[in-house]
């Protein structure tokens, strides 16, 4: 799933600031981008008016694995909860893991990035690093870390982005390494800039739309990764996510005979990241002015 | 320009073979592995009607079956190595490999006798010095995991007599420690274990030799584990067990297992069904669903070493604030029945007092008890193991029902071994917890209650119950061991020592094309226990 | 020093030191997160000083650094250690599961690239029009699936419904010779198919892209100026310079893949490492843990090894690149 920021890479660098107004504007006119945004937004909202449209899912009744009906849309779990109520309060749990992570991982990567691609001597290093644990098994690294540091939600946050971020230095890195020769960089340091004031005010504009795209692919991935690690037990038993509900329906052996405790969490994963994927499509076909002539 | 790029792109196109040389890799590597032997001139002689195959949801750790591991490892060793005694299904100790056991008049050595006609598939017979081997081994080398050593405190040797009696001599009397041995312990052929200097280190992992029906003839890691019929085996009909082969499938996930079932690519699922299955298997055609009764309990236990549970009247009012029947019928599905809050539950019949009642789900009453203590805005943690789902379950009901009391509590979900760690430092103020088999109340409650006790998780230190314990177990009179033990049931209830909520009775799914299974109590024994095993077949 | 000699020894280091990061990675995870192996060897009725044997032992009562230099040396010894649950050297323990693992990801990765190709084509060539959008919506889908609730719906659809394949495991037991191949081939399907659907959807999306740019590229336009024909377009010219960097990729995330089977092994009880590294994460068995992620890592350098040194004996431009 990772692949899909490599697209990034091949991107030419524009004029930022002129760039931007055209971008949204070939954004607006392609249609698969808009219903995505468009989802993306129902998610959000969904997420943050979770305590507007359902209760909060405690408790239990003895309505255990009943079908969907007009009383519970999304049918009942094993103990009877309503499994809307869990997907619609997932959202927001889900939603907040894969943005916290996202926003470590590309806080991080960037910063590894832009400095190996700043500083060539340290650009060996550090590349070497980023490649080397691009090449570790993460997953099951992921579940060790998360299994000896006690299920969380920080834990989880913490692990998915401490395993995210080679991605996002790499791309982050290869689109910099384009701009640091390009004369204007030049112009900044023959000026006398400070290196502090030059990576903020031109490399950091220079990889921003990267940034863009990466946040909402990073976040993507780590709503997968979350569903993940508590499928297999390593999540946090008293929030509700998506993974959590799946969890359950796993560990109560109803994954087929009752199919709503699967589907409907699935399905929200689904649409999730389909919706940031079709974004950050639609954001690179934008800004790419070939791709835009067709 | 296009050169370079030429150049750089002969680079990369080195990926493309690196992918597949690791599919070759992997192809290779799995055809080279050890899977596929000559055909055998048996294996054509087996049909499916003689083969039964078990699922289950825990992979073989260790075939060693003096050192404890996972359930999985004890049903395929108990088709091996056979126990001295067995239970049944009124929870009371019968013959086994054993035909009579006990003490001496003076209560200072315990004795087995044994049957005569088993032999060991090398052709050596097992004899009474199998036996007393594997006892001292026990006693001297304490292997990991193994749970006998913990009642063979008492113990100094085992000696074989004669070739089908065992004697055990003690420092004092004891009155578990014979029932215990010959329940818990299973009897290795001393000619090929003694072979290792430490019996930690042995894995047993090929070359087996068994005295129970049926013998490993092989095994792929993670996957499946072949058992094949042994002969003669004296506890099946004219000496040959019913089936030619056994073999355990490993599903580590229940809805795979059980769609396996569903399809018929396995005949029998061992571990517990999810309480929530239950019901859905029962009504489909082709699938049989046999209960299991249960040999433990689920309890809830309070630190008692910690303030303000050292007051029996927030023990009493945490009790108050459970809803115990919800609990039974909604995350156990109707499938336990209540323990009175006794640590003696109905499954042992003759020891279990009627008169005990359980707590009320009452939280005005809770409340009431918390302002007579002086205790407000309790907050306590609950721990419980992830891997427990049907604890899982009902945590949060737990949480619900004592905030109704105004009690707060955290739920702490902990993989296996945050949880056992945390239970054995004592770090925490309610304790969830399933305890499996619970056989011989003596020695139940001396592990549960006295200040030493290996599980005493409500780290009780009480004398008077200490010494109402130690003087049952130092009778091997029954009627007085008897009311020993139902005083002291009626304390740990009276005082909410340990909160003992339900008897989870167990199901088991199989193939309805077979019969004549035998159910013993535990997930332990089951249906696939040696004796079901070596008589069932298809109707 | 001839340039082979040094291109292969330049190559061989690289790998060792990759190796070397992933064992020092793993075992400063295990030692430094809190967790306690001796915990989960002991049962309730070990005492303190037994608990103390164990240690021991196995060696872990020693200071870091000279735990580290020892399984350093024993590593360079071949010798994995011996699990602490299963009695055996930890070789054994994961020479039982490591080739199914790569069976399943090696068929899974040949599928990928076998049915990638054609899509990603189909779709770059018909760039914004239908088949296009069609490829793409199936390839976002199937990057974006949970595979565990995938892998069930197989299994309940083409496994317990249709009866077309088994339901978990590599093999049957009592089969062998050809038969034997057949039957492994027959188990491989699902698993197979689940793990593919996934990074297929990735590596289509990539694929695509790549190949309409490099279709715009100037060689492109001069070898249909000169009137070849678009097929010889598309598929000589345009696709070969796009599929290596999206290759590249692939090779890249080797690590990424062969880890991350343990969701596609558990739900087809699949008897890999993936399933054997997260049981012993149950158990908290370090050696297993240890010797795993050494293996897997061992296995992407190995491969990523040998491919490099092949290609450099066949073109002599890559040495000295």
């Amino acid at each position: 799933m990772s692949i899909m920021l490599a697209d990034l890479e091949t991107e030419p660098v524009g004029q930022q600031e002129s760039a931007a107004g055209a971008t949204w504007y070939a954004f607006r006119h392609n249609p698969m981008g808009l219903v995505a945004l468009g989802l993306m937004l129902v998610l959000v909202l969904v997420g943050l008016a979770a305590p507007l449209i359902v209760h909060y899912p405690s408790g239990f009744t003895s309505d255990v694995l009943q079908s969907p009906s007009s009383l519970h849309w999304f049918g009942t779990d094993n103990l009877g909860r309503d499994i809307m109520a869990e997907v619609v309060w997932g959202t927001r749990i889900s939603m907040t893991v894969g943005f916290c992570a996202s926003l470590l991982a590309v806080t991080f990567g960037v910063l590894i990035g832009m400095l190996g691609a700043y500083f060539p001597r340290a650009d060996t290093a550090l590349g070497m690093v980023v490649d080397l644990s691009l090449s570790l098994p993460v997953l099951p690294l992921m579940i060790l870390v998360a299994a000896l540091a006690g299920p969380s939600l920080g834990t989880i946050i913490l692990v998915i982005s401490f395993f995210s971020w080679p991605e996002v230095a790499r791309v982050v890195r290869s689109q910099a390494l384009s701009v640091v020769n390009l004369p204007y960089m030049d112009a900044a340091r023959v000026l006398g800039g400070r290196h502090r004031w030059i990576l903020r005010r031109h490399l950091l504009p220079a990889v921003a739309p990267v940034i863009t795209v990466t946040v909402v692919l990073t976040a993507s991935r780590a709503v997968i990764a979350e569903a993940g690690l508590s499928f297999l037990g390593m999540g946090d038993p008293s929030s509700w996510s998506w993974g959590r509900i799946l969890y359950e329906s796993q560990q109560s052996g109803s994954m087929t005979s009752a199919w709503w405790t699967t589907l409907f969490p699935s399905a929200a994963i689904l649409l999730l990241v389909v919706a940031a994927t079709l974004i950050a499509i639609a954001y690179n076909d934008a800004r790419n002015p070939r791709s835009r002539e067709d | 320009m296009s050169t370079q790029r030429g150049a750089m792109n002969l680079m990369k196109a080195q990926r493309l073979i690196r992918v597949c040389v690791i599919g070759a890799v992997g192809a290779v590597l799995a055809a080279c592995a050890p899977s596929a032997p000559p055909t055998q001139s048996n294996a054509a002689g087996s049909s499916p009607s003689d083969t039964l195959t078990v699922a289950t949801t825990t992979d073989v750790v260790n075939l060693n079956p003096l050192l404890g591991n996972s359930r999985t490892d004890d049903w395929v060793t108990d088709l091996m190595y056979p126990r001295l005694l067995t239970v049944s299904a009124n929870g009371s100790k019968e013959p086994y490999l054993a035909t009579k056991w006990g003490y001496s008049a003076d209560g200072k050595t315990g004795f087995f006798d044994l049957r005569n006609d088993f032999t060991w598939s090398d052709g050596q017979k097992l004899t009474a010095t199998d036996v007393a081997y594997t006892i001292n081994t026990i006693k001297t080398q304490n292997p990991k995991g193994n749970v006998v050593s913990g009642f063979m405190s008492n113990l100094g040797k085992a000696t074989a007599v004669s070739p089908t009696r065992v004697e055990l001599q003690l420092n004092k009397p004891d009155s578990i420690v014979v029932p215990e041995i010959g329940f818990w312990m299973t009897v290795v052929p001393e000619h090929i274990f003694s072979k290792q200097a430490k019996i930690d280190d042995f894995a047993n992992a090929s070359d087996w030799v068994s005295a129970g029906p049926y013998r490993l003839s092989s095994i792929a890691k993670g996957q499946s584990y072949t058992l094949d019929r042994v002969e003669p085996y004296p506890m099946a009909p004219n000496g040959k067990p019913t089936l030619a082969k056994v073999v355990f499938k490993v599903y580590p996930d229940v809805n795979t297992e059980i769609l396996a079932l569903k399809k018929g690519d396995v005949d029998v699922i061992a571990n517990a069904l999810p309480p929530a299955q239950v019901k859905d298997l029962k009504a489909t055609s082709g699938i049989s669903v046999a209960e299991v009764p249960g040999l433990g309990f689920t309890h809830m236990t309070y630190n008692m070493k910690r303030k303000p549970m050292d007051n029996v009247l927030v023990r009493q009012a945490l009790a108050h604030a459970v809803d115990y029947n919800s609990i039974r019928a909604v995350a156990v599905q109707g499938q336990a029945v209540t323990a009175n809050n006794s640590p003696i539950t109905d499954s042992l019949k003759e020891f279990a007092d009627p008169t005990l009642k359980e707590y009320t789900f009452d939280p005005q009453k809770s409340k009431a008890l918390l302002a007579q203590a002086g205790v407000s805005n309790l907050k306590l943690t609950m721990i419980y193991s992830l891997q427990d789902p049907v604890i899982s379950a009902w945590s949060s009901m737990v949480k619900d029902s004592a905030a109704q009391a105004g009690i707060t509590i955290d739920l702490k979900g902990m993989d296996r071994n945050t949880y056992l760690a945390k239970t054995v430092a004592g770090d925490y103020d309610i304790y969830a917890g399933s305890f499996a088999i619970m056989d011989e109340p003596v020695s139940n409650m001396a592990l549960q209650y006295l200040p030493d006790g290996a599980i005493n998780y409500s780290q009780v230190n009480d004398p008077q119950l200490t010494s109402l314990i130690e003087q049952a177990q130092s009778t091997i009179d029954k009627g007085k061991q008897k009311s020993l033990v139902q005083q002291a049931a009626g304390y740990v209830n009276k005082n909410m020592i340990d909160n003992i909520m339900y008897v989870q009775n167990l199901n088991v799914a199989y193939s309805s094309k077979w019969d004549g299974f035998i159910t013993k109590p535990s997930e332990l024994l089951s249906i696939i226990d040696p004796a079901s095993l070596a008589n069932i077949h298809q109707k | 020093m001839p340039p082979l000699a040094w291109y292969a020894l330049r190559r061989v280091a690289h790998g060792l030191v990759t190796l070397w990061f992933a064992i020092t990675i793993t075992f400063l995870l295990l030692r430094l997160l809190p967790g306690d192996p001796a915990t989960a060897i002991a049962s309730t009725n070990m005492d303190a000083t037994m608990r103390q044997e164990l240690l021991t032992k196995y060696g872990l009562t020693e200071s870091l650094p000279i735990q580290y230099g020892k399984y350093l040396v024993q590593l360079v010894q071949g010798n994995l250690g011996t699990s602490f649950s299963q009695s055996e050297p930890v070789s054994t323990v994961l020479m039982a599961r490591l080739p199914w693992t790569l069976l399943l990801t090696g068929s899974a990765l040949v599928v990928t690239v076998a049915i990638g190709i054609p899509l990603g084509v189909v779709a770059a060539t018909h760039a914004k029009g239908a088949l296009d959008r069609i490829v793409q919506v199936v390839g976002v889908v199937g990057q974006s699936l949970f595979v565990p609730s995938v892998g069930i719906f197989l299994l309940y659809i083409l496994g317990l419904k249709l009866k077309w394949f088994p339901i978990g495991g590599a093999h049957d037991e009592n089969v062998y010779g050809i038969a034997w191949y057949l039957n492994v081939g027959w188990h491989l399907v699902l698993p197979c198919a689940s793990l593919a659907m996934v990074s297929l959807g990735s590596y289509v999306l990539i694929l695509r892209s790549t190949l309409i740019e490099s279709l715009g590229e100037d060689f492109c336009v001069l070898a249909r100026a000169k009137g070849t024909p678009e097929r010889i377009v598309v598929w000589k010219h345009g696709l070969r310079n796009a599929l290596l960097p999206t290759t590249t990729l692939l090779g890249l995330q080797l690590g990424f893949m062969v880890g991350g089977s343990v969701l596609t092994e558990t739900i087809y009880a699949y008897p890999g490492v993936g399933r054997a590294i997260y049981e012993s994460v149950i158990r908290l068995d370090f050696p297993v843990l240890q010797g795993a992620f050494v293996l897997l890592a061992a296995t992407v350098v190995a491969a990523n090894m040998i491919t490099d040194l092949a290609y450099g004996l066949l073109d002599p431009r890559v040495r000295t690149a």
